[in-house]
C-alpha cells in the first residue's frame, strides 16, 4: 500500500532538491561585490523609514476581513460547479441560499460603511 | 446526497432562528436611530415561531440529510431548553445594553446565530455536524464575550478564543481518529461498528479518539482540568453574555456530549466512564472549593457553574437513559436559575459600575424585597434545596447514579452539594443578615420591564420545576426513549 | 377515614396566610400581627378537630390523603397521622400561636418575620404528616429556610455564624439520608415491587441486616444531628442562644422533635435489625449526652445557654427511651418529646421576658428577682420543676416511663441516666437560686416590672399544660397506646423476617402477614 506513495515522495524530494539546489548553486557561482547601498533594504535610493511599527487605518483590516470571507466563498463554489450536473435542482437551490446569506452579510457591511474609504 | 422535502421539517426551527438573525442584522443596517433594543423582541418572536414548529419533532426518531440531523424527542427537548435560554437572555440583555449604552442590533444577531449553532449541536447525529455547529456557536460567543470592548471584556474574548480554538483542534483530531477506527463519523454507524467489532474497544486509535473528544467537550462544558478559562471569561464578559454562556453553551455541549458518548460510544462505556468518574469528582470538588473562596458574585457564579458541570458529568458517567433524562431536566432547571441569578446581578449594577463584589449586596434584601426574594430563590435552587428546580435536578441525577450502583460518586456528590450551600448562603447572608451601610454602593436598581419579566419567568420556572415537575420529567423520559 | 382533608388544610393554611401577608403594606404592623395570629389560631382550632376525631383504637394511619405527585417515579402526595404524630402536630399548631403572641414586641421587619413563621409552620406540619419519603424530604429541607432566616435576621450578635452552622450541619446529614432513601427505593424495585416512595409499603420490604446497617447509619446521622445527640450537638447551643425568643421556642419545641420523630417514623421501623444492633451504642451516647449536657449546663453563665444545654440532656432521655425498644420506653420517649416542647419552650419564653427588660441573660447580673417580680418568679419556678421532673408536673411522667423502659433493657444505662436527673435538679435549681433569691443588689433590677397581660397570655397556657400533662397523662397516652403497640409488633415482625432473609420463603410469608394486618 505504501508503494503507492513513492511517486509523491520522489516528487517531494525533487522539489525540495531543486529549491535548495538553486540557492546553493547561486551562492557558489554568483559574483559578490557588496557595497553599502547594495546591502541596504530596498536599494532604490530612498532613505529607509525607521521602525515598522506604525498604525494602520482600521479600514485595512475591515476590507481584508471582507476579502477573506468572499475569497473563501469561492472555494466552495469550485467543487459545486464540478458536480453541478449531478446535484441538480437541489444543489442549485442550496447554492442560492448560501449566496443569499453571503449577500445579507455584504449588504450589512455595505450599509455599515465598511466599503467607503473616506 | 439524497434530499427529501420532509428533511426540511427537521431543520425548520433552525431555519427560522437563522432567518431571524439575518433579519435582525438587516434591520440593524437599514433602520435609523442609535438604539436598537427593540430588535430583542424581534429575536424573541423568531424563537417563539421556532418553538411552535418544534413539538412535531417529539415522537419516533427520524434522521434527515443523509443521517446528519436527527428529529427526535432528545433534540426537541434540548431545543426547548435553548429557546428558554435564548428568550431569557434576550430579555435580560435588552435592559442591560440600554443601560450600558451598547444597544446595537449585532448583539441580538450574534445571540441568535449562537443559538442556531447550539440547536444544531443538539440535533446533530454526525460528528462533522457536531464540529461545525460547535464552531458556529463558539465564534458568535467569542464575539459576544468581547462585546463591551473594555480591557476585561476583550481579554475574556481573546482568552476564550485562543483556548477554544485549541480545544476545537482536540475535538477535530478526535473525530479524525474515530473516522480512522470506524470508517465513518455518523453517530449511529459508529455505534453499530463498535457493536459489530468488539475488538475495537481495545483499539488504541479508537480510545485515543474518545480521549480527545473528551478533552474537546470537557473544555466546552468547563470540566476540570479543562476549566482554567472559565472564571476569567465569565467575569470579563458582559453579564448577560456570561449567563448565556453558562446555560446555553453548557446545555448544547452536554447535548452533543451525551449523544456522542452515550449513543456512539456505548460499547466502550466501561472504558470512558472511569475517566469521566474522576473528571466529575474533580469538577464538582474543585468548582465548589474555589467558589467558597470568592468574594465577587460574578466570579463565584463562574466557579459554581464549574461545580454544576460536575454534577451533570455524574449523569454522563452513569450513561443510562434514566441519567440522560435527568441531565436534561437538570439543564433546564439550571437555565432558569442561572439566568435568573445573573439577571439579579445585572440589576444590582449600574452604568460603569458593575457592583459585583459581595460587599455591595449588604442589606439589599430588605431594601429591595422583590430582588432579594428572587435572588434568594435562585440561590436556594442552585444549592439544591427543595422545593426548587435545583433540588429536582440533583435528585434525578443522584437517583440515576444510585440505580447503577455508583454509591461513592453519589455520596461525594451530595457532600459537595452540602459544601456548595455555604457560598450560596453567603449571598443571602449578605443580602439579609448584614446591615445596609450608611452609603450603600447600590442606591437603586436598573430594572426595566424586560429584565423584570425575565426574572419573574425564571423564578416561576424554578418554582414550577420544583413543585410540579411531573410533566417535565415524564417528557424528558419519553424524549430519551428514541435516542438509540 | 374522614372525607374532609384535615391534614392538607392545616398544613397549607399557614402558607396561604403567608402569601396574603405578602400583599400587605409593611407599615401596617398591627394588621400584619393580627392577621398572622388569626391564621395561626384558626389553624390551631382546626387541628383540635383532628384531635377530637382521632380514633384511639386504631394504631395505624388515620386521615390519610393520597394523590399522585410525580407519577413516573412513584412519588406521591401521601399524608396521614397516627398516635405518634398526632401530638406533635398539635404541639406545632399550639406553639405557633404562642410564638406569634410572644413575638408581639418584634419591631424589625415585622412582615418578613411573620411570613417566615407561617412558612415554618407549613414546613413543620408537612414533615410530620408526610408518608412519602420524597415528600418528607422536601418538607424536611424546606423547613430549614425560614428557620435560617429567623435566626439570621432577628437573632443576636453572632447570628450569622449560628445560622450557617445550623443550616450546614442539618444539610450534610439530610443529604446522606437522601442517598439512603434512593438506595431503599431501588432495593424495593429490585425486590420486584412497583417503584414507590410510599413509607407504608417500604415498611414491608425485608432488607438484609448488613445492608440495613449502612442505611440506618445514613438515616441516623440526619436525625441524630437534628435531635441533636452528643457529639453532633454543637450547632444547638449556638442556634438557641442566637435565635430570637420565638425562634428558640419553635426550635426546641418542634424542630428538635423532628429528629426523634424521624427515628420513630423512619430509621427504626425501616431498619429494625440495624436499630437493634445499634441500640447499645445509641443508648451509650444518649447517656453520655444526658450527663454531658447536664454538666455543661451547670457551668453556663448565660441563662439561655443553660437552657440550651439542658435540651441536649433532655433529648438524651428521649433517645434513651426510644432505643430501650419496649412499650414503656417508646411511649415515654414520645411523651418526653412533648414535655420538652412545653417546658423548654416555656423556659425560653421566660428567658425572653427577662431579656426584653434587661437586654442581658448573664446569671451574675441578676439576683433577688423574686422580690421585684413575684409572679414571674412563680411561673419560672413551676416550669423549672416541670423541667426537672417533679411529680405532679409533666416532666415526671415522661422520665419515669423512660427510666422504667431503660431499666428493663439495660440496668447500667438506667443507673447513669438517673444520675442525670439529679444533675438536672442541680443546675436548674442553682440557676433559679442565683437569679431569683438572695439580695436584690443590682440597681438595674430594682425597677423591673412584673409580667404584663400579654406575657400572662402566652405563659398561662404553658403552665396549664404542664399541670395537665403531669396530673392526667391518660389524655395523651391513651391516644398513642395503640400506635406504640403496633409500632413495636411491626418492629419485631420485620426484624425476625429480615433475620431469616436467607430463607427465601420467609420474606414472602412476612409480606403476606403484614398486609393482612
Amino acid at each position: 500500500m505504501l508503494q503507492n506513495y513513492i511517486p509523491i515522495l520522489i516528487l517531494f524530494l525533487l522539489a525540495a532538491g531543486f529549491g535548495l539546489g538553486v540557492v546553493v548553486i547561486s551562492m557558489f557561482l554568483g559574483p559578490r561585490r557588496p557595497d553599502p547601498s547594495k546591502l541596504s533594504t530596498y536599494e532604490c535610493g530612498m532613505e529607509v523609514e525607521p521602525g515598522a511599527r506604525q498604525r494602520f487605518d482600521v479600514k485595512y483590516y475591515l476590507v481584508f476581513m471582507a476579502f477573506l470571507v468572499f475569497d473563501v466563498e469561492v472555494v466552495f463554489m469550485y467543487p459545486w460547479a464540478v458536480r453541478f450536473q449531478k446535484l441538480g435542482l437541489f444543489g442549485f437551490v442550496e447554492m442560492l441560499i448560501f449566496l443569499l446569506i453571503l449577500l445579507v452579510g455584504y449588504v450589512y457591511i455595505w450599509r455599515k460603511g465598511v466599503l467607503e474609504w473616506e | 446526497m439524497n434530499f427529501q422535502m420532509a428533511d426540511l421539517q427537521l431543520l425548520a426551527p433552525h431555519i427560522v432562528v437563522l432567518a431571524t438573525a439575518l433579519l435582525v442584522l438587516l434591520a440593524e443596517a437599514f433602520c435609523k436611530g442609535e438604539r436598537k433594543g427593540y430588535l430583542a423582541y424581534l429575536g424573541i418572536a423568531g424563537i417563539v415561531v421556532a418553538a411552535l414548529l418544534t413539538p412535531r419533532l417529539f415522537g419516533p426518531q427520524r434522521l434527515g440529510f443523509s443521517g446528519m440531523l436527527a428529529g427526535d424527542g432528545f433534540a426537541a427537548f434540548f431545543y426547548f431548553i435553548l429557546y428558554a435560554v435564548g428568550i431569557l437572555t434576550l430579555l435580560v440583555s435588552q435592559n442591560y445594553l440600554r443601560d450600558e449604552r451598547f444597544e446595537h442590533g449585532e448583539y441580538y444577531a450574534l445571540v441568535l446565530l449562537a443559538l442556531v449553532g447550539m440547536m444544531l449541536m443538539a440535533g446533530a447525529t454526525h460528528l462533522m455536524v457536531v464540529f461545525l455547529a460547535l464552531e458556529t456557536m463558539s465564534i458568535a460567543i467569542y464575539a459576544l464575550a468581547g462585546y463591551f470592548r473594555t480591557e476585561r471584556s476583550v481579554e475574556a474574548s481573546l482568552k476564550y478564543f485562543i483556548l477554544g480554538g485549541f480545544a476545537s483542534g482536540f475535538l477535530l483530531y478526535g473525530i479524525a481518529l474515530i473516522y480512522g477506527a470506524c470508517g465513518t463519523t455518523q453517530i449511529y454507524d459508529v455505534m453499530a461498528y463498535f457493536k459489530a467489532l468488539p475488538a475495537l474497544t481495545s483499539s488504541p486509535m479508537a480510545l485515543a479518539g474518545i480521549g480527545l473528544l473528551t478533552v474537546g467537550f470537557g473544555f466546552k462544558v468547563a470540566a476540570v482540568p479543562f476549566h482554567a478559562w472559565t472564571p476569567d471569561v465569565y467575569q470579563g464578559a458582559p453579564t448577560s453574555v456570561t449567563a448565556f454562556m453558562a446555560t446555553g453553551v453548557k446545555a448544547a455541549a452536554f447535548s452533543a456530549f451525551l449523544r456522542v458518548f452515550v449513543v456512539a460510544f456505548q460499547g466502550t462505556h466501561v472504558e470512558w466512564s472511569g475517566v469521566l468518574w474522576v473528571l466529575a469528582l474533580l469538577t464538582m470538588t474543585l468548582g465548589n472549593l474555589t467558589a467558597i473562596a470568592q468574594t465577587d458574585v460574578k466570579r463565584m457564579l463562574a466557579y459554581s457553574s464549574i461545580a454544576h458541570a460536575g454534577y451533570l458529568l455524574v449523569g454522563l458517567v452513569v450513561g443510562t437513559p434514566e441519567a440522560s433524562s435527568a441531565m436534561m431536566v437538570y439543564l433546564l432547571a439550571y437555565a432558569f436559575m442561572n439566568i435568573g441569578a445573573f439577571a439579579c446581578v445585572i440589576m444590582v449594577g449600574r452604568y460603569g459600575q458593575e457592583n459585583t463584589s459581595l460587599d455591595a449586596y449588604a442589606g439589599i434584601g430588605f431594601r429591595f424585597p422583590a430582588l432579594g426574594l428572587a435572588m434568594a430563590v435562585f440561590m436556594f435552587s442552585m444549592a439544591g434545596i427543595p422545593p426548587t428546580a435545583g433540588f429536582i435536578g440533583k435528585f434525578l441525577i443522584f437517583k440515576a447514579a444510585v440505580h447503577e450502583g455508583y454509591y461513592w460518586l453519589t455520596i461525594l456528590g451530595v457532600l459537595n452539594s452540602a459544601a456548595s450551600v455555604y457560598y450560596y448562603l453567603r449571598v443571602i447572608i449578605t443580602m439579609y443578615f448584614k446591615p445596609s451601610p450608611d452609603e450603600p454602593a447600590v442606591d437603586g436598581l436598573r430594572v426595566g420591564p424586560s429584565a423584570a419579566l425575565a426574572t419573574v419567568l425564571a423564578g416561576v420556572g424554578v418554582l414550577y420545576l420544583g413543585i410540579i415537575p411531573g410533566g417535565i420529567i415524564k417528557l424528558a423520559e419519553q424524549a430519551v426513549r428514541f435516542m438509540g | 377515614m374522614s372525607h374532609f382533608p384535615y391534614l392538607s388544610t392545616i398544613t397549607f393554611i399557614p402558607l396561604v396566610g403567608a402569601l396574603v401577608l405578602l400583599a400587605m403594606n409593611r407599615r401596617n404592623v398591627g394588621l400584619i400581627r393580627g392577621w398572622t395570629l388569626a391564621v395561626a389560631a384558626v389553624n390551631f382550632v382546626i387541628s383540635l378537630a383532628l384531635w377530637a376525631r382521632f380514633d384511639p383504637a386504631v394504631g395505624g394511619m388515620q386521615f390519610m390523603e393520597r394523590k399522585a405527585w410525580i407519577a413516573s417515579l412513584g412519588i406521591q402526595y401521601f399524608v396521614g397521622i397516627d398516635g405518634i404524630s398526632l401530638w406533635l402536630v398539635l404541639l406545632t399548631t399550639f406553639l405557633t400561636v404562642i410564638c406569634v403572641v410572644s413575638s408581639w414586641g418584634v419591631e424589625k421587619q415585622v412582615k418578613e418575620y411573620m411570613l417566615f413563621f407561617l412558612v415554618l409552620e407549613t414546613g413543620m406540619l408537612g414533615a410530620l404528616i408526610s408518608l412519602d419519603l420524597v415528600l418528607f424530604y422536601v418538607f424536611w429541607e424546606a423547613m430549614l429556610i425560614p428557620m435560617y432566616f429567623l435566626i439570621g435576621v432577628w437573632g443576636g450578635t453572632d447570628r450569622i455564624y449560628a445560622a450557617v452552622k445550623f443550616f450546614i450541619y442539618t444539610m450534610v446529614g439530610s443529604l446522606l439520608m437522601l442517598v439512603a432513601i434512593l438506595v431503599l427505593y431501588f432495593l424495593n424495585i429490585k425486590a420486584g415491587n412497583a417503584p414507590t416512595f410510599d413509607l407504608l409499603q417500604l415498611y414491608q420490604l425485608p432488607i438484609a441486616p448488613n445492608v440495613q446497617f449502612w442505611m440506618f447509619a445514613a438515616f441516623c446521622l440526619a436525625f441524630a444531628i437534628k435531635v441533636p445527640m452528643w457529639p453532633l450537638h454543637t450547632w444547638l447551643p449556638d442556634a438557641h442562644t442566637q435565635a430570637p425568643t420565638a425562634g428558640s421556642v419553635i426550635l426546641a419545641g418542634v424542630l428538635l422533635k423532628m429528629g426523634t420523630y424521624g427515628f420513630l417514623r423512619f430509621a427504626m421501623p425501616l431498619f429494625p435489625n440495624a436499630a437493634q444492633a445499634w441500640a447499645p451504642f445509641m443508648m451509650t451516647i444518649a447517656v453520655v449526652g444526658i450527663i454531658y449536657g447536664a454538666l455543661v449546663a451547670m457551668v453556663q453563665t448565660d441563662v439561655k445557654k443553660l437552657v440550651a444545654y439542658s435540651s441536649v440532656s433532655h433529648l438524651g432521655y428521649v433517645m434513651l427511651g426510644l432505643f430501650a425498644l419496649n412499650a414503656q420506653g417508646v411511649a415515654g420517649g414520645i411523651y418526653q418529646s412533648l414535655n420538652h416542647g412545653i417546658s423548654t419552650g416555656a423556659l425560653f419564653l421566660l428567658v425572653g421576658v427577662i431579656y426584653e427588660r434587661r437586654h442581658t441573660r448573664e446569671i451574675a447580673e441578676f439576683g433577688g428577682l423574686a422580690k421585684q417580680m413575684p409572679a414571674y418568679a412563680t411561673v419560672f419556678l413551676i416550669i423549672t420543676m416541670s423541667s426537672i421532673g417533679l411529680p405532679g408536673l409533666n416532666g415526671f411522667v415522661g422520665e419515669f416511663l423512660i427510666m422504667l423502659g431503660t431499666f428493663l433493657t439495660s440496668k447500667t444505662a438506667a443507673v447513669f441516666a438517673a444520675s442525670g436527673v439529679i444533675l438536672a435538679a442541680g443546675y436548674m435549681l442553682w440557676m433559679v437560686k442565683r437569679v431569683f433569691f438572695g439580695p436584690l443588689d443590682n440597681e438595674k433590677n430594682q425597677n423591673l416590672a412584673d409580667l404584663n397581660r400579654l406575657e400572662w397570655g402566652y405563659l398561662l397556657p404553658m403552665v396549664f399544660l404542664a399541670f395537665w400533662m403531669g396530673l392526667y397523662p391518660g389524655t395523651f397516652l391513651r391516644k398513642m397506646d395503640a400506635t406504640v403497640e403496633l409500632w413495636l409488633s411491626r418492629f419485631e415482625a420485620k426484624r425476625e423476617a429480615c433475620l431469616e432473609l436467607d430463607r427465601p420463603d420467609a420474606a414472602v410469608a412476612f409480606r403476606v402477614e403484614t398486609e393482612n394486618q
